[in-house]
């Protein structure tokens, strides 16, 4: 390596003066733009559009997370107000605004094996008794059926949960016929779920690396959910406020920390409906801080181990 | 905030040698290492934050090793290419396999520090973010024992609540009977 004759500094490294604004490729100091506010009109405006579309009862006292949440959405269509953004959303023919609210507003925070808990009352008492009670109906020879719904499965983390635990336990697949139904409202996180794709930041939680390593495969910087446990399981949108017409009965159903944005009145009737969407002895699974009390007389709630589960009266 | 822990990897003894002198001046914690395959000894038993490598090396093990093995070891160690000025396809396959950054020579020193400065800043959002979860989490669980031994315990009043009103109601019963066989629910 040759050295330059002016100065001591080696010819890899120079301390000039920071080069221009364009070379460096960050802008961790851009100037702070004056945020649209939302008025108290305006969120009464909004909170009902978005009620309608979603079922998601937001309080008027939450005006800041309209602003966090669609805040964005707003610059990028150009609007002066919350006003114009909701005549705007409301007389797009396309619904491609709406859908975009829809991913804007609803709350993604999932990852895998969130409580640990659910996953262990499957893997050690819901999924025997389903595979002791479908194999003593099933025909001779058939594969046992296994029916789940994860209701508001988010961006997938919850169905591919549930697939690694039956991968892990029922062996091999081939002798069930697994069907693993995931729902959500959100356009975006059901296209995610569906690439099964995850960042560094998302699989760090919950997965311990022997379960990364085994069931995903790096791609890039992200990491793609094995074809097995990936074609275990088919996506769709779905609204828990409209009809559940065609969905057909499950065997078990996930719908975990959702009805918490829906008013009283609703969460009783997305119940109501979940239950008559479950088996006669099929099994429900909510939030781990979620209650059925005062909602759904159907259900009836058991313990077993450190978990909850709900089973039909 | 705690400081950056980075190791420095490069064949060339006076780089190394300024590197650790300026950035140490900032209160990083630097390491160095003369070549790949140093650098991957260090790695295997050490976690860094950042790994700060030249991409061509002399010995086998060049700064795409480098980088494997330090992504390999903690996904969460950053690693920056010092890549020879103009081979930008060289740093862009870098990126593709999990490289934070790259820099091209002669290292602009003031580029250097910055780029560190936004690292650490990321760490700490994620770390301040991370501990929110943990927070959340042992709230969300010890809510939920609550929930769920209030679940269990409503549900029992209920059935025996029906159990009672079910005896109180039937009318065959004498009445002083049946208060005695409903609190015996």
């Amino acid at each position: 390596m040759s050295f330059t004759t002016t100065g001591n500094l080696s010819p890899s490294i120079s301390d000039q003066a920071a080069p221009s604004a364009a070379k460096l490729n960050f802008n961790a100091f851009a100037g702070i733009k004056k945020s649209i506010k939302v008025t108290p009109e305006e969120i009464k405006l909004l909170s009902q559009y978005i009620y309608t579309i979603s079922g998601i009862h937001i309080e008027p006292s939450k005006a800041y997370l309209l602003e966090t949440r669609l805040g964005k959405l707003l610059e990028k269509e150009n609007c002066q107000s919350y006003s114009e953004f909701y005549y705007k959303a409301k007389s797009d023919a396309s619904k491609m605004l709406e859908k975009q609210i829809v991913d804007a507003i609803t709350t993604n925070e999932t990852l895998f094996f969130r409580d640990a808990n659910p996953f262990e009352l499957l893997k050690y008492k819901i999924i025997p008794e389903v595979v002791d009670k479908r194999s003593a109906s099933a025909l001779p020879g058939m594969p046992i059926p296994i029916r789940i719904w994860s209701a508001a499965c988010s961006t997938g983390q919850e169905i591919f949960s549930i697939a690694i635990v039956l991968k892990e336990l029922l062996s091999p697949l081939s002798r069930y016929n697994i069907k693993l139904i995931g729902s959500d409202i959100s356009d975006a996180a059901i296209k995610q779920a569906s690439y099964g794709t995850y960042n560094k930041f998302e699989i760090e939680r919950g997965l311990p690396r022997d379960r990364l390593l085994r069931y995903f495969s790096a791609l890039g910087e992200n990491w793609k959910i094995n074809d097995e446990l990936r074609s275990m399981a088919t996506f769709r949108k779905f609204n828990l406020m409209g009809s559940f017409n065609g969905i057909g009965k499950f065997d078990i159903v996930f719908c975990r920390n959702v009805a918490i944005y829906f008013k009283l009145e609703d969460r009783i009737k997305v119940f109501e409906k979940i239950a008559d969407s479950l088996e006669n002895d099929g099994y429900l699974v909510i939030g781990a801080t979620e209650s059925l009390t005062g909602v759904c007389p159907r259900f009836i709630p058991k313990r077993h181990l450190k978990s909850i589960f709900y089973q039909l009266k | 905030m705690q400081a950056l822990k980075i190791l420095v990897v490069d064949d060339d003894q006076v780089t190394r040698s300024l590197l650790k002198k300026r950035l140490s001046k900032l209160d990083y914690e630097i390491e160095t290492a003369d070549s790949g395959v140093e650098a991957i000894r260090i790695i295997s038993h050490q976690y860094f934050d950042v790994v700060l490598t030249d991409l061509m090396m002399p010995g086998g093990v060049d700064g795409i090793a480098v980088l494997e093995t330090a992504k390999e070891n903690n996904i969460k160690t950053e690693v920056i290419l010092i890549t020879a000025h103009g081979s930008i396809d060289n740093a862009i396959m870098a990126m593709k396999k999990g490289a934070t950054d790259y820099l091209q020579k002669p290292i602009n020193l003031d580029e250097l520090i910055l780029r560190l400065s936004k690292i650490q800043n990321l760490k700490h959002l994620i770390k301040n973010a991370s501990d929110l979860r943990v927070a959340m989490d042992v709230t969300e669980q010890a809510s939920g024992e609550t929930i769920q031994n209030l679940e269990i315990t409503v549900a029992e009043l209920e059935e025996r609540i029906t159990s009672m009103r079910s005896i109180l109601n039937r009318q065959e019963i004498a009445p002083e009977k049946r208060i005695g066989m409903a609190l015996a629910c």
